[in-house]
């Protein structure tokens, strides 16, 4: 696929954005606009999936061994709850994903959810540095067909 | 003459269009596989921390079955070899339709060319 980068690289062509027609620099910027739009909806959506790891982390906090024989109510539906006991409080099962679930006592459940909130936090910033690079090139592209477009008036 | 060229374009534009149509639902299809490959990969990787004696469960509809880990990791490199073969089939049929596409724009354009001069013609006739 294609792909626009303002940092040089061997399987990329370099091209003057000066050389470009004005036709040919609107679709590159609606290229552009395409693909910020993409990273702003996989930054929310990784924001929200970081946002459910923290919960589940921050609930596990709120589990000891302690717990184990208390009474909890449980959902059956959205509005209806049955009592029951907690058991066995010291291990827990986790969703990994791909309908797979593994139990892991409560300190390793713990760092699933440090290690997946913080695996979550690199992906947004690997996210975050390409969206900034893309619209610096965009902001190029628009200085560029503006200077154009006064051009094509005066002359 | 020029109502010839004019239906050649029509036809021409449609079946670009149709191209185009096909390309975006196959990429769509790629990237759901390449999410699923991803999502397969970070699974295996967990399964691959594992003491051999942990405990892990499959979600079968509502409910939730013991697995050998073994066998659970088998799984799921079987499917991510599958998922990566589909992913190859899916890329070739991209590049045939890209081309496809590019074979089409040019037509296309060499026959807006040849309607614009037959318009030039009729109006000089006229």
């Amino acid at each position: 696929m294609a792909q626009i980068s303002s940092v040089a690289q061997p399987h990329m062509q370099q091209i003057d954005l000066t050389t470009l027609n004005i036709q040919q620099l609107s679709t590159l910027k609606s290229q552009l606009d395409n693909e910020l739009n993409l990273f702003q909806e996989s930054l929310s959506s990784l924001k929200i999936a970081q946002t459910k790891f923290q919960n589940s982390g921050e609930t596990l906090g709120q589990i000891n061994s302690e717990s184990e024989g208390k009474e909890i109510l449980v959902p059956l539906t959205g509005s209806m709850y049955v009592p029951g006991k907690l058991y066995d409080t010291n291990n827990v099962l986790i969703d990994i994903g791909t309908r797979y679930y593994v139990e892991k006592d409560l300190d390793a459940a713990k760092d699933y959810f440090k290690r997946k909130t913080q695996f979550l936090t690199e992906q947004m910033e690997k996210v975050q540095v390409l969206g900034f690079e893309k619209s610096k090139i965009r902001d190029a592209i628009v200085e560029i067909i503006e200077l154009k477009l006064q051009q094509q008036k005066s002359s | 003459m020029c109502e010839e060229v004019q239906r050649k374009l029509q036809s021409e534009l449609d079946s670009f269009k149709n191209t185009q149509k096909e390309l975006q639902k196959i990429v769509l299809t790629r990237q759901q596989l390449d999410g699923q490959l991803n999502e397969n990969e970070i699974v295996k990787v967990e399964l691959d921390s594992l003491a051999t004696d942990a405990k892990v469960f499959k979600s079968v509809g509502p409910v939730l079955i013991k697995t050998e880990l073994a066998e659970a990791k088998q799984n799921v490199t079987k499917r991510m070899d599958y998922i990566s073969k589909e992913i190859k089939r899916i890329d070739d049929q991209i590049a045939v339709l890209e081309k496809k596409q590019d074979n089409h724009r040019e037509s296309l354009q060499k026959l807006q060319h040849q309607f614009q001069q037959a318009q030039v013609k009729a109006a000089m006739q006229a």
